[in-house]
């Protein structure tokens, strides 16, 4: 799939992106934040989580080089502002659009699991990022991981989704409160 | 079926985006191995999971950012702009 806005298939290239992203639209956020009295804290909330979602919906190819970036992080911004302190807001539809991420509270033992896969299983967990929600190309990842070809990262990317699958499969029978 | 296509034709299914065969052939193996529905349960909540971790990940480099540009001297002009807002 054709990458739309080039967040690069790095870090350090994503790095940059959020660079240019935060001086071309966070002044308007914070200007707005500011006028509705929000603070310094609330706005970069607010613009953090603003990015959040148009990086997503830039590697799903659903933002295009037609959008004006600034306009669109402010317009998710103002949406997420107001969202706070409007329950039962008439825009629930753009919150569906927008797949909101705010409840991101993990239960305890999904806590544990994060961190038990964040530290023993990290390199799986990262091919899986690169996949599933970076949507990289598969030539990159296949580089970027050092796998001899396509078809090598592919089958390592199912290995690691077996691998994962069944790690949070065991842990499920081991923590309680397990979230359904 | 070996597990890792097993895998990959649960993944079509979640995101639907198997072939027609492959659909007619999950639609059938969902009736005929009932731990396979299991399976798909699974593989989703292994989605979710790879969202969060991913999610996270990505916030972190954010705030990365955020902290160089409120700290780094070359970027001195563009944090007093944001803080004259909140004076």
């Amino acid at each position: 799939m054709a990458r739309q806005i080039n967040f690069g298939w790095t870090a350090a290239e994503r790095e940059q992106a959020f660079l240019s992203l935060y001086k071309k639209a966070f002044p308007a956020v914070a200007k707005y934040m500011g006028k509705m009295g929000g603070s310094f804290d609330d706005a970069k909330d607010v613009f953090q989580d603003a990015l959040v979602i148009f990086y997503e919906k830039s590697v799903q190819g659903a933002i295009t080089l037609q959008t004006n970036e600034r306009a669109y992080l402010v317009g998710i911004a103002k949406h997420l502002w107001s969202k706070k302190f409007k329950e039962n807001t008439l825009n629930a539809s753009l919150d569906e659009q927008w797949d909101i991420i705010a409840d991101d509270d993990l239960q305890p033992s999904q806590n544990k699991l994060m961190h038990y896969l964040e530290t023993a299983g990290q390199k799986c967990m990262e091919l899986l990022k690169a996949f599933y929600y970076d949507n990289l190309p598969v030539r990159s990842i296949a580089d970027f991981f050092g796998y001899s070809g396509e078809r090598s990262a592919t089958v390592q990317k199912y290995k690691c989704m077996e691998k994962v699958r069944e790690t949070i499969k065991e842990k499920h029978l081991a923590y309680d409160d397990f979230v359904e | 079926m070996t597990s890792l296509n097993e895998i990959k034709l649960i993944d079509g299914y979640i995101f639907n985006n198997n072939p027609t065969e492959d659909t007619l052939l999950f639609d059938a193996l969902l009736i005929i191995n009932p731990q396979l529905s299991g399976q798909v349960v699974w593989q989703k909540k292994t989605h979710v999971i790879v969202q969060q971790y991913s999610r996270k990940k990505l916030k972190a480099e954010i705030e990365s950012v955020h902290q160089k540009l409120f700290s780094q001297p070359s970027h001195r002009n563009f944090r007093q702009k944001i803080w004259s807002i909140f004076k």
